[in-house]
């Protein structure tokens, strides 16, 4: 190899490993600078499904909360059955949840208890739904924080339709109703 | 070429590749959930047209905000209470308060109770004003009644129906739980619980978590009850319905519900009767359709979502 050809392989290794290693300090810094994550306002959403299908992860980061504060006990649960269920048992075809996420433990005359499978739960909000419609809304989505990764530009973010994702303080990564039950009262 | 422009050249395909991959790859995965997934009650907003034998004549439009209670006087005059006023009809004679009221009942010479969330508001028919404080810290008072002697009023709050002497003081708990004598006490998720009275007096409470309707004595012992569950037509559904319900002159029961905005009247067995108005003539999500029925058997919804109370008589 010539001297000027070793010269411009040089310069051309040097230029592209500081283009490079500058995008990843970049991003890095970016990264860790703002302690900043994203979170669902769950007065915004309106369970498109988009939080199942648009996260970088599979299965989402988006998961099913329930405020047990608000709700979450009865017999009833629109949340936990579908529309049409013949019976209120926890009969596989009475069930909302795709995924039979929601475990549902009875508690006693006449209460229940409505756990959610984060394992199982994908993020689809139709419980959440259901739960809006019928019931309280005790049950509804939020970015689970030891899951997500925090990208820069959330994908769901940029794909929700009702604009409920926002940047919340890493400190206090929920936006959990029943805090807002608590702030309002 | 140069070999170094060459390499450049390299290095930028090389990273549109990437990047288009990770794009491809991205975008390869949002396929739009299944149709497991969905949730429609398109097919229950649908009502047999026959059921329906109530038409709608022209609302009341009070001058109030947000009107959030509803009465019909003895006399056969519509009190509609909202935002720091109540309204009267024909007359739309307005009457100050302060507040929000939850509920609100009118007895014969004029008098006008006003649940106001945690006690109850008594204004002569000068509009002089008293006041009874709801036991328990967590009163949400939802529904009152008047008859001679006592007044009721349903506490969501407390899960009970306080029974007040026309005098006021400590009122009788109705509805604590006591299985030995077939109380199995009030199921409330949420501030919808409604009480009437029958046309023997009696009182007659919703029982909401269970989609039941029971009737009781004076004294709190219970007489009766009915309950009908479902999403068709013939039943309640969801949690906490029905949200309303009223008396007719005949004892039938005119209800609505939340979720599925529907009127409906139930026979005093609690089989269907009739359809008054159908979920598609609500607006979608409404929620606190107070019904009270007049003595000719005109129905008043109070819709909060229009701010009127809708008015419906049966068909000729
Ligand atoms: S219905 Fe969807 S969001 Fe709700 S628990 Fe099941 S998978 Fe999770
Ligand atoms: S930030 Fe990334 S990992 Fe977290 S929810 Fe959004 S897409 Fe998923
Ligand atoms: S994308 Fe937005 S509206 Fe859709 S489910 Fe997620 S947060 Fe709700």
């Amino acid at each position: 190899m010539k001297p000027k050809e070793k010269r411009d392989r040089r310069d051309f290794v040097r230029g592209a490993s500081a283009v490079l290693i500058g995008g990843a300090v970049l991003s890095a810094a970016r990264n860790r600078s703002p302690r900043l994550v994203w979170q669902i306002d769950p007065e915004k959403c309106t369970q498109c499904g988009r939080c199942a299908t648009h996260c970088v992860l599979a299965p989402s980061a988006v998961k099913c909360f329930h405020s047990y504060s608000i709700c979450g006990y009865c017999d009833l649960c629109g949340g936990y059955l579908r529309p049409d269920a013949k019976s209120r048992n926890t009969g596989a075809e009475n069930q909302l949840c795709p995924t039979a996420a929601i475990k549902r433990t009875y508690i006693e005359e006449p209460y229940f208890q409505y756990t959610i499978d984060e394992d199982l739960c994908i993020g689809c909000g139709i419980c959440a739904e259901g739960c809006d419609v019928f019931g309280n809304g005790s049950m509804y989505l939020q970015v689970k924080h030891d899951l997500c990764v925090n990208c820069n530009e959330c994908a769901i973010a940029h794909a929700c339709p009702s604009d409920a994702f926002e940047r919340v303080p890493a400190s206090e990564p929920y936006l959990l109703k029943s805090d807002r039950e608590r702030r309002i009262s | 070429m140069k070999t170094v422009t060459k390499n450049w050249a390299w290095f930028i395909c090389i990273m549109v590749l990437i990047l288009g991959a990770g794009i491809y790859l991205g975008q390869s995965r949002r396929t739009e959930l299944g149709k497991g997934f969905d949730y429609s009650l398109d097919e229950y907003r649908q009502v047999d047209p026959s059921l329906i034998h109530y038409t709608e004549v022209e609302p009341l439009v009070p001058t109030l905000e947000k009107i959030s209670a509803l009465a019909v006087a003895p006399d056969g005059k519509i009190y509609v209470g909202g935002e720091d006023a109540v309204q009267r009809f024909p007359d739309a004679g307005t009457f100050p308060i302060v507040g929000i009221p939850t509920c609100m009942a009118v007895d014969d010479d004029g008098t006008v109770f006003l649940g106001m969330q945690d006690h109850v508001e008594i204004r002569s028919k000068a509009w002089k004003k008293t006041v009874w404080m709801a036991p328990g810290g967590k009163a949400y008072l939802t529904s009152i009644v008047v008859e001679d002697e006592y007044v009721y009023v349903a506490d969501a709050g407390n899960r009970r129906v306080w029974r007040y002497d026309r005098a006021g003081g400590e009122p009788l708990e109705i509805g604590k739980k006591d299985s030995a004598n077939g109380v199995r006490g009030f199921n409330i998720p949420s501030p919808y619980f409604d009480v009437d009275l029958g046309p023997d007096g009696s009182l007659w409470a919703v029982n909401p978590g269970y989609h039941a309707l029971e009737n009781y004595r004076s004294d709190g012992v219970p007489i009766s009850s009915w309950k009908r569950s479902g999403f068709t037509i013939e039943g309640f559904s969801g949690c906490c319905n029905p949200s309303h319900f009223a008396l007719m002159p005949d004892g039938a029961f005119v209800t609505a519900e939340k979720g599925l905005p529907r009127v409906k009247i139930h026979n005093q067995d609690g089989s269907l009767r009739c359809v008054v108005a159908a979920p598609n003539q609500f607006d979608e999500g409404v929620v606190g359709l107070d019904v009270a029925v007049d003595d000719e058997g005109r129905i008043y919804v109070l819709d909060p979502s229009r701010n009127q109370v809708r008015t419906f008589e049966e068909k000729k």
